[in-house]
Protein backbone atom coordinates (compact mmCIF):
# COMPACT_ATOMS: atom_id res chain seq x y z
CA UNK A 1 0.00 0.00 0.00
CA UNK A 2 1.87 3.22 -0.95
CA UNK A 3 0.96 6.98 0.51
CA UNK A 4 -1.21 7.85 -2.05
CA UNK A 5 -3.58 4.93 -1.70
CA UNK A 6 -3.21 5.30 2.47
CA UNK A 7 -4.21 9.04 1.79
CA UNK A 8 -7.49 7.81 -0.08
CA UNK A 9 -8.15 5.16 2.00
CA UNK A 10 -8.47 7.54 5.46
CA UNK A 11 -9.68 10.50 3.06
CA UNK A 12 -12.89 8.08 2.28
CA UNK A 13 -13.87 7.84 5.86
CA UNK A 14 -13.89 11.58 5.95
CA UNK A 15 -16.44 10.96 3.04
CA UNK A 16 -18.74 8.21 3.97
CA UNK A 17 -19.03 8.18 7.94
CA UNK A 18 -19.16 12.09 8.55
CA UNK A 19 -20.18 13.21 4.96
CA UNK A 20 -17.27 15.59 4.22
CA UNK A 21 -17.73 16.94 0.50
CA UNK A 22 -14.74 15.34 -1.30
CA UNK A 23 -13.34 19.49 -2.10
CA UNK A 24 -12.83 20.20 1.36
CA UNK A 25 -10.39 17.15 1.88
CA UNK A 26 -7.21 19.02 1.85
CA UNK A 27 -3.90 18.27 3.93
CA UNK A 28 -4.12 21.55 5.76
CA UNK A 29 -8.10 21.28 6.86
CA UNK A 30 -8.55 21.38 10.90
CA UNK A 31 -10.17 18.56 11.35
CA UNK A 32 -12.59 20.11 14.39
CA UNK A 33 -12.92 24.01 13.04
CA UNK A 34 -13.04 23.19 9.33
CA UNK A 35 -14.24 19.64 9.01
CA UNK A 36 -16.88 19.84 12.45
CA UNK A 37 -15.75 16.86 13.71
CA UNK A 38 -15.98 16.60 17.82
CA UNK A 39 -14.78 14.69 20.47
CA UNK A 40 -17.28 11.59 19.77
CA UNK A 41 -16.11 11.56 16.03
CA UNK A 42 -12.53 10.94 16.89
CA UNK A 43 -13.57 7.62 17.97
CA UNK A 44 -15.35 7.03 14.94
CA UNK A 45 -12.34 7.74 13.09
CA UNK A 46 -10.60 5.48 15.48
CA UNK A 47 -13.05 2.42 14.59
CA UNK A 48 -13.29 3.70 10.81
CA UNK A 49 -9.23 3.80 10.57
CA UNK A 50 -9.08 0.08 11.87
CA UNK A 51 -11.62 -1.23 9.62
CA UNK A 52 -10.29 0.32 6.72
CA UNK A 53 -7.12 -0.76 7.28
CA UNK A 54 -7.46 -3.81 8.91
CA UNK A 55 -5.22 -3.10 11.99
CA UNK A 56 -5.16 -1.91 15.90
CA UNK A 57 -4.68 1.16 16.28
CA UNK A 58 -2.76 1.33 20.12
CA UNK A 59 -1.28 4.73 19.93
CA UNK A 60 -4.23 6.42 21.04
CA UNK A 61 -2.32 8.97 22.60
CA UNK A 62 -0.62 10.28 19.48
CA UNK A 63 -3.78 10.49 18.25
CA UNK A 64 -4.34 13.53 21.20
CA UNK A 65 -2.35 15.42 18.71
CA UNK A 66 -3.88 15.65 15.84
CA UNK A 67 -5.09 18.84 14.32
CA UNK A 68 -5.39 18.87 10.69
CA UNK A 69 -6.67 15.97 7.98
CA UNK A 70 -2.46 16.05 7.45
CA UNK A 71 -1.89 14.97 10.75
CA UNK A 72 -4.30 11.72 10.22
CA UNK A 73 -2.52 11.04 6.96
CA UNK A 74 1.06 11.24 8.88
CA UNK A 75 -0.42 9.06 11.64
CA UNK A 76 -1.77 6.33 9.91
CA UNK A 77 1.49 6.41 7.39
CA UNK A 78 3.43 5.83 10.49
CA UNK A 79 1.15 2.96 11.97
CA UNK A 80 1.65 1.48 8.24
CA UNK A 81 5.48 2.03 8.52
CA UNK A 82 5.56 0.23 11.98
CA UNK A 83 3.20 -2.78 10.83
CA UNK A 84 4.81 -3.42 7.68
CA UNK A 85 8.08 -3.29 9.88
CA UNK A 86 6.57 -5.94 12.53
CA UNK A 87 6.75 -4.01 15.55
CA UNK A 88 4.75 -5.53 17.50
CA UNK A 89 6.10 -3.70 20.93
CA UNK A 90 3.39 -1.14 20.80
CA UNK B 1 -55.25 24.76 43.26
CA UNK B 2 -57.16 22.80 40.81
CA UNK B 3 -55.45 20.28 37.93
CA UNK B 4 -55.15 22.12 34.87
CA UNK B 5 -57.18 20.28 31.63
CA UNK B 6 -54.81 18.81 29.06
CA UNK B 7 -55.22 19.32 24.82
CA UNK B 8 -53.73 17.45 21.95
CA UNK B 9 -52.92 20.34 19.45
CA UNK B 10 -50.31 18.63 17.10
CA UNK B 11 -49.58 15.37 15.28
CA UNK B 12 -47.21 13.93 13.41
CA UNK B 13 -46.59 10.10 12.52
CA UNK B 14 -44.32 7.99 10.65
CA UNK B 15 -46.01 5.03 9.55
CA UNK B 16 -46.14 2.10 7.08
CA UNK B 17 -47.81 4.25 5.01
CA UNK B 18 -45.14 6.52 4.68
CA UNK B 19 -44.79 10.12 6.46
CA UNK B 20 -47.26 12.31 7.21
CA UNK B 21 -50.85 11.85 9.22
CA UNK B 22 -52.89 12.81 5.98
CA UNK B 23 -51.43 10.05 4.18
CA UNK B 24 -51.86 7.69 6.75
CA UNK B 25 -55.32 8.92 7.11
CA UNK B 26 -56.21 8.04 3.28
CA UNK B 27 -54.63 4.60 3.64
CA UNK B 28 -56.71 3.49 6.02
CA UNK B 29 -60.16 5.06 4.91
CA UNK B 30 -59.07 3.55 1.14
CA UNK B 31 -58.37 -0.44 3.27
CA UNK B 32 -54.88 -0.31 2.05
CA UNK B 33 -52.84 -3.25 3.93
CA UNK B 34 -49.11 -2.38 4.19
CA UNK B 35 -47.83 -5.66 5.00
CA UNK B 36 -45.66 -7.29 2.83
CA UNK B 37 -43.19 -11.22 3.20
CA UNK B 38 -40.23 -9.95 3.83
CA UNK B 39 -37.11 -10.63 1.54
CA UNK B 40 -34.66 -12.60 3.61
CA UNK B 41 -36.46 -13.32 6.96
CA UNK B 42 -36.83 -16.85 5.28
CA UNK B 43 -33.00 -17.29 5.97
CA UNK B 44 -33.68 -16.48 10.14
CA UNK B 45 -33.52 -20.04 11.37
CA UNK B 46 -36.73 -20.97 13.24
CA UNK B 47 -38.51 -17.45 12.07
CA UNK B 48 -42.28 -19.00 10.92
CA UNK B 49 -43.83 -15.63 10.53
CA UNK B 50 -41.94 -13.96 7.67
CA UNK B 51 -44.18 -10.96 7.40
CA UNK B 52 -43.94 -7.53 8.70
CA UNK B 53 -45.15 -3.56 7.84
CA UNK B 54 -42.14 -1.63 6.98
CA UNK B 55 -42.25 1.72 7.44
CA UNK B 56 -40.50 4.05 4.55
CA UNK B 57 -36.48 5.70 5.64
CA UNK B 58 -36.51 8.62 4.07
CA UNK B 59 -35.86 12.36 4.14
CA UNK B 60 -33.30 11.53 7.19
CA UNK B 61 -30.70 13.39 5.54
CA UNK B 62 -32.24 16.69 6.27
CA UNK B 63 -30.96 16.14 9.87
CA UNK B 64 -27.84 17.45 10.12
CA UNK B 65 -24.84 14.51 10.42
CA UNK B 66 -24.06 15.30 14.05
CA UNK B 67 -27.60 14.90 15.59
CA UNK B 68 -27.96 11.98 12.92
CA UNK B 69 -25.01 10.01 14.29
CA UNK B 70 -27.04 8.90 17.35
CA UNK B 71 -30.23 7.95 15.53
CA UNK B 72 -31.45 4.36 14.22
CA UNK B 73 -34.62 4.00 12.58
CA UNK B 74 -36.23 4.13 15.65
CA UNK B 75 -34.76 7.53 16.54
CA UNK B 76 -35.53 9.13 13.24
CA UNK B 77 -39.39 8.12 12.72
CA UNK B 78 -39.26 9.45 16.17
CA UNK B 79 -37.33 12.86 15.45
CA UNK B 80 -40.10 13.36 11.88
CA UNK B 81 -42.72 12.64 13.68
CA UNK B 82 -42.23 15.09 16.36
CA UNK B 83 -41.24 17.55 14.04
CA UNK B 84 -44.45 17.42 12.55
CA UNK B 85 -46.03 17.53 15.26
CA UNK B 86 -44.91 20.42 16.28
CA UNK B 87 -45.40 22.27 12.88
CA UNK B 88 -49.19 20.64 13.05
CA UNK B 89 -49.39 22.61 16.41
CA UNK B 90 -47.55 25.64 14.81
CA UNK B 91 -44.79 25.54 17.79
CA UNK B 92 -41.38 26.11 16.97
CA UNK B 93 -38.47 26.09 18.69
CA UNK B 94 -38.24 29.06 21.55
CA UNK B 95 -42.10 29.62 21.09
CA UNK B 96 -41.92 28.34 24.97
CA UNK B 97 -39.51 27.91 27.26
CA UNK B 98 -37.18 25.40 26.72
CA UNK B 99 -37.94 24.10 30.22
CA UNK B 100 -41.59 24.14 30.03
CA UNK B 101 -41.19 21.80 27.13
CA UNK B 102 -40.06 17.64 27.35
CA UNK B 103 -40.58 14.72 25.28
CA UNK B 104 -41.95 11.36 26.65
CA UNK B 105 -41.64 8.75 23.98
CA UNK B 106 -41.82 4.98 24.68
CA UNK B 107 -40.37 1.89 22.62
CA UNK B 108 -39.94 -2.01 23.38
CA UNK B 109 -35.78 -2.21 23.87
CA UNK B 110 -34.87 1.11 21.92
CA UNK B 111 -33.41 -0.10 18.82
CA UNK B 112 -33.34 -4.07 17.93
CA UNK B 113 -31.26 -3.26 15.05
CA UNK B 114 -28.74 -1.57 17.10
CA UNK B 115 -28.46 -3.70 19.77
CA UNK B 116 -27.80 -6.54 17.49
CA UNK B 117 -25.39 -4.63 15.41
CA UNK B 118 -23.35 -4.23 18.94
CA UNK B 119 -23.20 -8.00 19.92
CA UNK B 120 -22.51 -9.31 16.44
CA UNK B 121 -19.42 -6.98 16.16
CA UNK B 122 -18.49 -7.57 19.47
CA UNK B 123 -18.62 -11.07 20.41
CA UNK B 124 -16.68 -12.62 17.40
CA UNK B 125 -13.29 -10.70 18.62
CA UNK B 126 -13.99 -10.20 22.09
CA UNK B 127 -12.79 -6.38 21.54
CA UNK B 128 -14.09 -3.70 22.85
CA UNK B 129 -12.65 -0.98 20.65
CA UNK B 130 -14.34 -1.95 17.44
CA UNK B 131 -17.26 -0.48 18.52
CA UNK B 132 -18.75 2.66 17.20
CA UNK B 133 -19.32 5.31 19.84
CA UNK B 134 -22.11 5.91 19.00
CA UNK B 135 -23.92 2.34 18.99
CA UNK B 136 -24.72 2.88 22.66
CA UNK B 137 -26.36 6.07 21.92
CA UNK B 138 -28.23 4.17 19.07
CA UNK B 139 -29.58 1.35 20.80
CA UNK B 140 -30.61 2.42 24.40
CA UNK B 141 -33.76 2.63 25.62
CA UNK B 142 -34.76 6.28 25.61
CA UNK B 143 -32.96 6.77 22.79
CA UNK B 144 -36.09 8.14 20.72
CA UNK B 145 -36.42 10.63 23.56
CA UNK B 146 -32.81 11.13 23.69
CA UNK B 147 -32.72 12.10 20.12
CA UNK B 148 -35.45 14.13 20.00
CA UNK B 149 -35.05 16.16 22.40
CA UNK B 150 -31.66 16.85 21.62
CA UNK B 151 -32.89 17.73 17.93
CA UNK B 152 -35.76 19.89 19.11
CA UNK B 153 -33.86 21.38 22.00
CA UNK B 154 -36.40 20.50 24.70
CA UNK B 155 -34.98 21.49 28.09
CA UNK B 156 -38.13 20.25 30.14
CA UNK B 157 -38.87 16.71 30.96
CA UNK B 158 -36.89 13.83 28.64
CA UNK B 159 -38.30 10.46 29.40
CA UNK B 160 -39.24 7.24 27.68
CA UNK B 161 -42.11 4.90 28.80
CA UNK B 162 -41.09 1.00 28.31
CA UNK B 163 -44.19 -1.33 28.64
CA UNK B 164 -43.88 -2.82 25.32
CA UNK B 165 -47.25 -2.42 23.36
CA UNK B 166 -48.11 -0.07 26.17
CA UNK B 167 -45.27 2.22 25.43
CA UNK B 168 -46.56 4.79 23.63
CA UNK B 169 -50.22 5.24 25.31
CA UNK B 170 -48.49 5.34 28.70
CA UNK B 171 -45.90 8.22 27.45
CA UNK B 172 -49.47 9.90 25.97
CA UNK B 173 -50.98 9.15 29.65
CA UNK B 174 -48.06 10.38 31.59
CA UNK B 175 -47.98 13.16 29.76
CA UNK B 176 -51.14 14.04 30.52
CA UNK B 177 -50.61 13.44 34.19
CA UNK B 178 -47.54 15.81 34.42
CA UNK B 179 -49.49 18.78 32.60
CA UNK B 180 -52.38 18.17 35.03
CA UNK B 181 -50.27 18.99 37.65
CA UNK B 182 -48.68 22.01 35.99
CA UNK B 183 -45.13 20.82 35.93
CA UNK B 184 -44.74 21.36 32.46
CA UNK B 185 -46.66 23.65 29.46
CA UNK B 186 -46.22 21.54 26.75
CA UNK B 187 -45.28 17.90 26.06
CA UNK B 188 -44.39 15.65 23.51
CA UNK B 189 -45.62 12.38 23.61
CA UNK B 190 -45.59 9.09 21.74
CA UNK B 191 -43.71 6.01 21.16
CA UNK B 192 -41.48 4.67 18.38
CA UNK B 193 -40.42 1.49 17.27
CA UNK B 194 -38.53 -0.22 14.36
CA UNK B 195 -39.01 -3.61 12.66
CA UNK B 196 -36.08 -6.32 13.40
CA UNK B 197 -36.42 -10.27 12.90
CA UNK B 198 -35.20 -10.38 16.01
CA UNK B 199 -38.87 -8.46 17.72
CA UNK B 200 -40.88 -11.00 15.19
CA UNK B 201 -38.65 -13.70 16.40
CA UNK B 202 -39.90 -13.32 20.25
CA UNK B 203 -43.29 -12.85 19.15
CA UNK B 204 -42.89 -16.28 17.51
CA UNK B 205 -41.49 -18.08 20.18
CA UNK B 206 -44.10 -17.42 22.46
CA UNK B 207 -46.99 -18.66 19.09
CA UNK B 208 -47.97 -14.98 19.06
CA UNK B 209 -47.34 -14.42 15.37
CA UNK B 210 -49.42 -14.85 12.10
CA UNK B 211 -47.94 -17.94 10.34
CA UNK B 212 -50.13 -18.96 7.79
CA UNK B 213 -50.57 -16.07 5.52
CA UNK B 214 -46.85 -15.90 4.57
CA UNK B 215 -47.87 -16.21 0.92
CA UNK B 216 -50.95 -13.74 1.29
CA UNK B 217 -49.04 -11.27 3.37
CA UNK B 218 -52.20 -9.05 3.15
CA UNK B 219 -54.59 -11.12 4.55
CA UNK B 220 -53.16 -10.60 7.62
CA UNK B 221 -53.38 -9.62 10.85
CA UNK B 222 -57.29 -10.27 10.99
CA UNK B 223 -58.22 -8.65 14.39
CA UNK B 224 -61.44 -10.04 15.44
CA UNK B 225 -62.00 -12.52 12.61
CA UNK B 226 -62.66 -16.41 12.62
CA UNK B 227 -59.36 -16.86 10.84
CA UNK B 228 -57.05 -14.55 12.63
CA UNK B 229 -53.48 -16.39 14.04
CA UNK B 230 -51.83 -13.51 15.49
CA UNK B 231 -49.28 -10.95 15.21
CA UNK B 232 -47.70 -8.86 11.86
CA UNK B 233 -45.09 -6.77 13.41
CA UNK B 234 -45.22 -3.23 11.84
CA UNK B 235 -42.72 0.21 12.65
CA UNK B 236 -42.94 3.57 12.54
CA UNK B 237 -43.73 6.56 15.05
CA UNK B 238 -46.57 8.57 16.36
CA UNK B 239 -46.47 11.69 18.32
CA UNK B 240 -48.60 14.19 20.06
CA UNK B 241 -47.98 17.77 21.10
CA UNK B 242 -49.90 17.78 24.40
CA UNK B 243 -50.73 21.23 26.33
CA UNK B 244 -52.13 22.54 29.34
CA UNK B 245 -55.52 24.05 27.84
CA UNK B 246 -54.66 27.41 29.45
CA UNK B 247 -51.12 27.57 27.67
CA UNK B 248 -53.07 26.73 24.41
CA UNK B 249 -55.54 29.08 24.91
CA UNK B 250 -53.36 32.05 25.42
CA UNK B 251 -51.67 31.18 21.96
CA UNK B 252 -54.64 30.56 20.38
CA UNK B 253 -54.13 27.32 19.40
CA UNK B 254 -56.13 25.02 17.18
CA UNK B 255 -57.05 21.73 19.46
CA UNK B 256 -57.57 18.44 18.41
CA UNK B 257 -59.37 17.10 21.31
CA UNK B 258 -59.05 17.10 24.94
CA UNK B 259 -57.04 14.09 27.14
CA UNK B 260 -60.08 13.26 29.72
CA UNK B 261 -58.73 9.82 30.95
CA UNK B 262 -56.30 7.58 31.50
CA UNK B 263 -55.39 4.71 33.45
CA UNK B 264 -52.48 2.11 33.52
CA UNK B 265 -52.10 -0.74 35.76
CA UNK B 266 -50.48 -4.37 35.71
CA UNK B 267 -52.19 -7.67 35.73
CA UNK B 268 -50.34 -9.10 38.05
CA UNK B 269 -51.34 -12.54 36.32
CA UNK B 270 -49.71 -13.31 32.88
CA UNK B 271 -46.67 -11.93 31.56
CA UNK B 272 -47.81 -12.83 27.95
CA UNK B 273 -51.49 -13.46 28.20
CA UNK B 274 -54.31 -10.93 28.19
CA UNK B 275 -56.40 -10.96 31.62
CA UNK B 276 -60.07 -10.08 31.02
CA UNK B 277 -60.66 -8.52 34.91
CA UNK B 278 -57.49 -6.70 34.56
CA UNK B 279 -58.49 -5.26 31.11
CA UNK B 280 -62.12 -4.65 32.16
CA UNK B 281 -60.46 -2.59 35.57
CA UNK B 282 -57.98 -0.40 33.24
CA UNK B 283 -61.10 0.32 31.01
CA UNK B 284 -63.21 0.94 33.68
CA UNK B 285 -60.80 3.56 35.51
CA UNK B 286 -60.06 5.37 32.52
CA UNK B 287 -63.84 5.93 32.42
CA UNK B 288 -64.32 7.04 35.71
CA UNK B 289 -61.02 9.48 35.37
CA UNK B 290 -63.23 10.75 32.26
CA UNK B 291 -66.34 10.94 34.44
CA UNK B 292 -67.74 8.65 31.00
CA UNK B 293 -70.51 6.03 31.61
CA UNK B 294 -71.28 3.25 30.57
CA UNK B 295 -73.30 4.46 26.97
CA UNK B 296 -71.14 7.57 26.68
CA UNK B 297 -68.43 5.95 23.96
CA UNK B 298 -68.60 6.60 21.10
CA UNK B 299 -65.78 4.74 19.84
CA UNK B 300 -63.55 2.02 21.30
CA UNK B 301 -59.93 2.00 19.10
CA UNK B 302 -59.03 -1.74 20.02
CA UNK B 303 -55.58 -3.13 20.68
CA UNK B 304 -56.82 -5.98 18.71
CA UNK B 305 -53.63 -7.60 17.65
CA UNK B 306 -55.30 -10.33 16.01
CA UNK B 307 -54.13 -12.83 18.51
CA UNK B 308 -56.50 -16.07 19.78
CA UNK B 309 -56.79 -15.09 23.37
CA UNK B 310 -56.30 -11.40 23.24
CA UNK B 311 -58.72 -10.21 20.90
CA UNK B 312 -61.37 -12.39 23.17
CA UNK B 313 -60.34 -11.22 26.26
CA UNK B 314 -60.67 -7.58 25.01
CA UNK B 315 -63.91 -7.76 23.41
CA UNK B 316 -65.18 -9.65 26.62
CA UNK B 317 -63.78 -6.63 28.36
CA UNK B 318 -65.56 -3.68 26.14
CA UNK B 319 -68.69 -5.22 26.32
CA UNK B 320 -68.29 -5.67 30.13
CA UNK B 321 -67.94 -1.72 30.42
CA UNK B 322 -68.70 -0.16 27.71
CA UNK B 323 -71.72 -2.45 26.69
CA UNK B 324 -72.66 -4.29 23.39
CA UNK B 325 -73.72 -0.86 21.00
CA UNK B 326 -70.37 0.98 21.34
CA UNK B 327 -68.46 0.44 18.00
CA UNK B 328 -65.13 -0.77 18.05
CA UNK B 329 -62.32 -1.15 15.31
CA UNK B 330 -58.57 -1.76 15.69
CA UNK B 331 -56.43 -0.83 12.94
CA UNK B 332 -53.75 -3.49 13.03
CA UNK B 333 -55.34 -5.03 9.88
CA UNK B 334 -53.77 -2.32 7.61
CA UNK B 335 -50.26 -1.02 9.53
CA UNK B 336 -49.91 -4.36 11.95
CA UNK B 337 -48.56 -4.20 15.49
CA UNK B 338 -46.48 -0.95 15.65
CA UNK B 339 -46.00 -2.31 19.14
CA UNK B 340 -44.29 0.67 21.29
CA UNK B 341 -45.29 3.15 19.38
CA UNK B 342 -48.99 1.43 18.24
CA UNK B 343 -50.64 3.31 20.87
CA UNK B 344 -49.59 6.78 19.63
CA UNK B 345 -50.85 5.89 16.14
CA UNK B 346 -53.53 4.19 16.84
CA UNK B 347 -54.64 7.54 18.76
CA UNK B 348 -53.57 9.80 16.26
CA UNK B 349 -55.81 8.20 13.57
CA UNK B 350 -58.45 8.19 16.28
CA UNK B 351 -58.17 11.76 16.38
CA UNK B 352 -58.27 11.86 12.30
CA UNK B 353 -61.75 10.04 12.89
CA UNK B 354 -63.64 12.15 15.33
CA UNK B 355 -62.46 15.18 12.58
CA UNK B 356 -63.51 13.48 9.53
CA UNK B 357 -66.68 12.07 11.81
CA UNK B 358 -66.39 8.86 10.05
CA UNK B 359 -65.19 5.63 11.50
CA UNK B 360 -62.40 3.65 9.80
CA UNK B 361 -63.30 -0.06 10.08
CA UNK B 362 -60.38 -2.66 10.53
CA UNK B 363 -58.87 -4.73 7.61
CA UNK B 364 -59.35 -8.43 6.69
CA UNK B 365 -62.51 -8.62 9.29
CA UNK B 366 -64.12 -10.84 6.78
CA UNK B 367 -66.13 -13.30 9.80
CA UNK B 368 -66.28 -12.43 13.21
CA UNK B 369 -65.12 -15.02 15.86
CA UNK B 370 -68.07 -16.08 17.77
CA UNK B 371 -66.14 -15.60 20.83
CA UNK B 372 -65.50 -12.12 19.40
CA UNK B 373 -68.82 -11.43 19.04
CA UNK B 374 -70.32 -9.68 22.18
CA UNK B 375 -69.27 -6.26 20.81
CA UNK B 376 -70.28 -4.13 17.90
CA UNK B 377 -67.69 -4.20 15.03
CA UNK B 378 -67.51 -1.55 12.60
CA UNK B 379 -67.63 -3.73 8.93
CA UNK B 380 -67.47 -0.43 6.95
CA UNK B 381 -66.70 2.96 7.34
CA UNK B 382 -69.19 4.54 9.75
CA UNK B 383 -70.29 8.04 9.80
CA UNK B 384 -70.71 9.06 13.58
CA UNK B 385 -70.00 12.34 15.71
CA UNK B 386 -67.38 10.95 17.84
CA UNK B 387 -67.78 13.26 20.79
CA UNK B 388 -65.84 10.76 23.78
CA UNK B 389 -63.82 7.53 22.29
CA UNK B 390 -60.91 5.68 24.01
CA UNK B 391 -57.71 3.73 23.14
CA UNK B 392 -56.83 0.66 24.24
CA UNK B 393 -53.23 -1.02 24.66
CA UNK B 394 -52.28 -4.32 26.25
CA UNK B 395 -48.38 -5.60 26.71
CA UNK B 396 -46.45 -8.19 27.53
CA UNK B 397 -45.93 -8.52 31.28
CA UNK B 398 -49.80 -7.97 32.06
CA UNK B 399 -49.45 -4.18 31.45
CA UNK B 400 -52.59 -2.32 30.61
CA UNK B 401 -53.11 1.02 29.36
CA UNK B 402 -56.23 3.36 28.48
CA UNK B 403 -57.16 7.07 27.62
CA UNK B 404 -60.16 8.58 26.73
CA UNK B 405 -60.04 12.05 24.44
CA UNK B 406 -63.15 14.15 24.40
CA UNK B 407 -64.02 16.14 21.22
CA UNK B 408 -62.70 19.83 21.72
Amino acid sequence: MDEKEIIRLTDSIFEESFEIEPGKLKPEARIFEDLGLDSLDIVELVVGLQKKFGVRIKETEKLREIRTLGDVHRFMLEEKARLEKGDASS
Amino acid sequence: MGLNRVVVTGAGAVTPYGRGVAGMMAGLAAGKSCVVRMEGWENQGGLKSLVAAPAPLSGEKAIPRQKRRSMSRVSIFAVQAAEDAMADAGLKAGDIPSDRIGCIIGSTLGSASAISEFYETFIPVRDISVIPSMLFFKSMAHTAAMNVAQYLDLKGYVMATCAACASGLQAIGTGYDLLKLGVQDALLCGGSEELHPSVTGIFDLLFATSTRYNDSPQKTPRPFDADRDGIVCGEGAGIVVLETLDHARSRGARILAEVAGYNTGGSGDHVSQSNRESVTRCMRKTMEDAGVGKGELDYVSAHATATVQGDQAEAEAICDVAGDAVPVSGLKGHIGHTLGASGAIELIATIGMMRSGTIIPGLNLEKVAPECAVINHVRKPLSRELKVVMKNCFAFGGVDAALILKKA
